[in-house]
């Protein structure tokens, strides 16, 4: 099977992103890697992880090197400012594979790379604003309207934060399908939109705000079926009139205010039942 | 049924990765917000949609795969999205009628 990259990544992003010295294998550095392992157990290493990858560990002894070669990593980022012996280097320059040396932590250096992945959703949702506090989650996003390229992708963004969080998959399933119909409806009717999701024990919460033409009569938006989209829109399977009907099934509680020329509100809610 | 049996019984072309796959029931539909509330997860979407908002559309309802029939082409950029998601697309140069035909005959029965 051919190799599969999965992050879109090479050595020279990551000694950018972690300030990182390359003391092995300088001429590499466009080498693309195919994941990050980052582990400072050596059975660990043998038994969990990827070939083509990057290891990240704290632990600089030789043992680690001839794990990591015998794993197929492409290279090693030792940690915490860890600087490896002439043993160890001559061992990695035999093998091709490369050194680089970092002043961050395990924590830190994870971070870094995975925000560094332009592959990753975040680099396609916009996210203006993030809070934490007292048990409720909130995010700020923006959508832009007529983007179809990435649309959708807040959504499953959405989704995979209600994931980590640990809600029941029915429930994060109602609120992704909500929130999908909320940001298609911003990409094909508004201007732009902000779309706050907030988070607690008891209830989510989004609230889509947009600047766009309005909706004048709400009541008939409401009816299944009934739809403006365009011809074009219509092609991509779109413009059902399902939209708002199907965030009406899916929520709790639903209110949509207009006003025509301005702008749509559109807020959801969804109860967490406690078992 | 499995997916990959599936696969080889109606000879589908594979235009992502494909792993192993629990199928339940089949979903035909070309507009998303009828994807959204009626399909179930675990669902084969037959579709002829093939832009890439039908791989967010799959990803959230959970859909074992998606068979784009008529052999229609499929975008790169779809794939790569599909990819990255795990969302499974197929394809088939039967006619979605066709298609379902040969599911029930399978014994992929509603």
């Amino acid at each position: 099977m051919a190799e599969e990259f999965r992050l879109n990544l090479n050595i020279k992003k990551i000694k950018e992103v972690l300030k990182a010295d390359v003391v092995q294998g300088k001429k590499l550095l466009s080498t693309k890697i195919n994941g990050v392992y980052a582990s400072d157990l050596v059975s660990d290493v043998l038994a969990y992880s990827k070939s083509g990858s990057v290891l990240l560990t704290g632990l600089c002894t030789k043992q680690v090197v001839i794990s990591a070669y015998l794993s197929l990593f492409k290279a090693i980022i030792f940690i915490r400012g860890k600087k490896p012996n002439k043993e160890i280097l001559e061992f990695a320059e035999e093998k091709n594979m490369i050194i680089l040396l970092t002043e961050n932590d395990m924590f830190e250096a994870c971070v870094k790379i995975a925000n560094a992945d332009s592959n990753s959703i975040s680099n396609f949702v916009k996210l203006i604003e993030s809070v934490e506090k007292k048990n409720t989650i909130i995010r700020k996003f923006h959508i832009d309207g007529q983007d179809f390229s990435n649309s959708g992708l807040l959504s499953t963004q959405i989704k995979s934060i209600l994931q980590n969080i640990g809600y029941d998959p029915y429930l994060i399933k109602r609120v992704s399908i909500s929130a999908y119909e909320g940001e298609m409806n911003v990409v094909m009717h508004a201007k732009e939109a902000n779309l706050i999701l907030n988070a607690n024990e008891k209830e989510i919460q989004i609230i889509i705000d947009d600047r766009g033409k309005g909706i004048s009569d709400i009541e008939l938006a409401m009816q299944k079926g009934y739809s403006t989209a365009t011809e074009d829109q219509r092609v991509l399977g779109f413009g059902s009139g399902m939209g708002l009907p199907n965030i009406k099934k899916n929520s709790d509680e639903l209110k949509i205010s207009s006003e025509v020329g301005a702008g749509t509100k559109v807020e959801m809610k969804f109860y967490v039942i406690q078992e | 049924m499995q997916l990959i049996e599936i696969i080889e019984k109606l000879n589908l072309k594979t235009l992502t990765n494909v792993e192993e796959r629990n199928v339940e029931g089949v979903f035909i539909s070309d507009m998303l917000s009828d994807v959204m509330t009626n399909a179930k997860s675990g669902n084969l979407w037959l579709t002829i949609q093939t832009h890439k908002n039908t791989v967010s559309a799959a990803n959230l309802v959970n859909l074992a795969a998606i068979v784009i029939t008529h052999e229609k082409e499929v975008p790169q950029e779809t794939i790569d999205l599909a990819n990255r998601f795990y969302v499974i697309i197929l394809g088939s140069d039967l006619s979605t009628y066709e298609l379902v035909s040969k599911l029930v005959g399978i014994g992929l029965t509603p």
